[in-house]
């Protein structure tokens, strides 16, 4: 029993991190009033971004660049949603297609491979894990306190709930924002950047493979809180390892409840939460998908 | 924006196709200049697209030399297989869109369609002109149905359908393709041979070839076109077509005009979902001929596509499904001079991130040819 409870313990620590950083990520641009459906793209960018560099500099260099791809597709959206004011849902979904299909182009058009980049050197491993996974447990108390407990952080809120009062104390809400997306997208970077060098040895062509979404839920499902998103993922991450262990602790079980109704159980979970809840309760920033426009104060 | 002076209805229709037309030259023009730089040189880059364009619409010089018509239909019929699929789950979001719905879901929806399709395709035993309709009978029901959880949780309780389509989508993949196709719905062959998906549908099933066995264009496309056709009378011609515009333009503004708003949307939400059915059944019963092990490509994605680019208008997005069917066809030829057969999706992606920049083309537009009868 104990050896089930320590390899489950092992799975999720791999597992999670990922989806933690993306997650908690996602709480900075939302909390700022920019949706940010875009996970993915950024998550993948960070992901073979992080894997192409290592192959020519040392893996945790290689990570540093796929933070700085994940907040450049980070700047790219929130130029998209606030100085063009598109539609914040379509410039993510547009960054997603876009980074699906450059991933893609870049592994045949650079790597003449189109499963994947050559192999790379993992990360360093800290305590059994990878360095990344330690800095996923401190990365949501961190940013919880930068949003709870600074000024920075207070206006953050502030321009996701009225932003025409942010820009009457004289702050540019432009640049805030941009600068919420920016680091949204460089958590994101770093999620996609643990897929590629920690919890794999390579950039892998479906990467993340839906994890970026599933970011965005554990954002809902968290309620828009950095800790309530990563405990969210975490919930995910569990229920995924409970399964894979279940599986292999347990080959009979598999035989009663099929591994596919396994796999639904969590999204259905999730899914069955949000539809029990009070409608009030999980309530998204005001001003969540509405650009500013200072003429119109 | 003010209300000018009635411009012409041919330049009101102009303006609103601009952008996205602006949209998909510059991302072909980008494209172009990538491959000129990546394999030396302009003239290897027009090789290149004319491969595309013959590849898509038909070996013209071919023909020309005294070719038999077949260099013609055999790239329509890889083009028209790809426009429909496209058309069908581009319509999907587009209809979504109408009421002011995102259906991220399109992916699960097609996912249950194909299945449905699938099974009755392969578990039942009739005529063809029997077999085929109740096969995309089948397919639309579970896609609508696949549709309709979303849209009673927004109603009812607030639940966003972005969150629970991307939710769905997840459930579709996890129940259909790790277990139902490999588990129970698992083909059935003697001799120790395995075959991974679903059992072969029957021929009375397949959608007919329109043109013999010269080429793969089957009944898809015409399927397709005919639900654009009938989408876009609905919505410009209709009173129910009429509601679920205005409850997209405004929910608010359409109740207090006494539009039932959550009977629209419920309604479009269903046929969004039949939509994506329908598709997967196209892919079924007119290229797959059974579930295979993995679907393996993100048709829901690319109706995203296809309904922002077509600017979320019917016709708009058969246009843009017909495009880019024939780009995705046809790129494939491109791997002769060494372009990777991925490159028409990075056309479509920029195209869209292009589009999702609409108010930039706008104003662009409204500088080069400022609207008749006093603009800003």
């Amino acid at each position: 029993m104990s050896g089930l409870v320590l390899s489950l313990l092992d799975t999720v620590l791999d597992a999670a991190p990922a989806l933690i950083f993306a997650a908690v990520g996602a709480t900075l641009s939302e909390r700022a009033g920019v949706v940010n459906v875009g996970v993915e793209g950024m998550m993948r960018a960070g992901a073979f971004a992080a894997a192409a560099a290592a192959l020519v500099m040392p893996t945790p260099l290689g990570v540093v660049v796929g933070v700085a791809a994940g907040a450049l597709v980070g700047a790219l959206h929130g130029g998209l949603c606030i100085f063009a004011r598109s539609d914040q849902v379509v410039s993510g979904m547009a960054i997603n297609l876009v980074m699906l299909a450059l991933g893609q182009f870049l592994l045949e058009a650079v790597f003449s491979s189109p499963s994947g980049t050559p192999p790379i050197t993992q990360l360093p491993r800290w305590l059994g894990h990878s360095p990344l996974t330690w800095l996923a447990v401190v990365t949501p108390l961190v940013v919880h306190g930068l949003v709870e407990r600074t000024a920075w952080g207070l206006r953050l809120r502030a321009v996701g709930e009225k932003p025409e009062a942010v820009a009457a104390m004289g702050v540019r809400v432009s640049r805030l924002r941009l600068g919420a997306v920016m680091a949204s997208g460089a958590l994101a970077g770093l999620g996609g950047a643990h897929l590629s060098t920690a919890v794999l040895d390579r950039f892998e062509h479906h990467m993340p493979a839906g994890l970026g979404f599933m970011a965005v839920a554990a954002m809902v499902f968290g309620r828009w809180t950095p800790l309530g998103a990563a405990l969210a993922a975490l919930f995910f991450a569990f229920g995924n390892a409970l399964r894979l262990s279940l599986a292999s602790s347990f080959p009979g079980l598999v035989e009663v409840v099929p591994q596919g109704v396994l796999l639904a159980l969590p999204y259905a979970l999730t899914l069955l939460v949000l539809t029990l809840q009070r409608p009030g309760l999980a309530r998204a920033p005001a001003a969540l998908g509405r650009p500013y426009d200072p003429e119109l104060r | 924006m003010p209300e000018t002076a009635s411009p012409s209805r041919a330049n009101v229709v102009l303006r609103s196709a601009l952008p996205s037309v602006l949209a998909i030259v510059t991302s072909l023009v980008i494209c172009f200049v990538a491959v000129a730089l990546l394999r030396g040189g302009v003239a290897v880059a027009v090789d290149a697209f004319l491969a595309m364009t013959w590849g898509a619409i038909g070996d013209v010089p071919k023909l020309v030399d005294g070719a038999s018509i077949a260099v013609l239909l055999r790239p329509w019929g890889e083009s028209a297989t790809k426009a429909a699929l496209l058309t069908l789950t581009g319509l999907s979001v587009a209809v979504a869109f109408r009421v002011g719905l995102f259906n991220i879901g399109a992916q699960g929806q097609l996912m249950v369609g194909a299945l449905a399709a699938a099974v009755v395709g392969a578990g039942l035993e009739l005529p063809p002109f029997v077999h085929v309709p109740l096969c995309l009978v089948a397919a639309g029901a579970a896609g609508a149905l696949y549709a309709l959880g979303p849209a009673i949780l927004k109603l009812r309780r607030g639940v966003h359908e972005v969150i629970s389509t991307i939710m769905l989508n997840w459930v579709a993949v996890s129940l259909v393709e790790n277990w139902l196709v490999p588990g129970p719905l698992r083909a059935q062959v003697g001799g120790g041979n395995s075959v991974a998906g679903t059992a072969q549908i029957h021929e009375s099933a397949e959608l007919p070839r329109l043109v013999g066995e010269v080429s793969r264009l089957n009944a898809g496309i015409v399927l397709a076109v005919g639900a654009a056709l009938v989408l876009w009378l609905w919505l410009s011609r209709f009173v129910g077509g009429y509601e679920w515009r205005a409850v997209g333009l405004g929910p608010e503004a359409a109740r207090a005009a006494g539009i039932d708003v959550s009977g629209a949307v419920v309604r479009a939400m269903v046929t969004s979902g039949a939509l994506a059915g329908l598709a997967g059944a196209v892919l079924v019963l007119g290229t797959e001929q059974r579930y295979p092990a993995t679907l393996g490509a993100p048709y829901g994605f690319d109706g995203i596509a296809m309904a922002l680019i077509g600017n979320g208008h019917p016709l708009g997005v058969l246009a843009t499904s017909v495009l880019f069917g024939g780009l995705r066809a046809g790129g494939t030829r491109m791997q002769l001079f060494g372009v990777h057969k991925s490159f028409p999706e990075l056309i479509q992606g920029l195209a869209l991130l292009l589009v999702a920049a609409r108010l930039i083309w706008i104003r662009l537009v409204d500088r080069l040819a400022p609207p008749r009868g006093g603009g800003p």
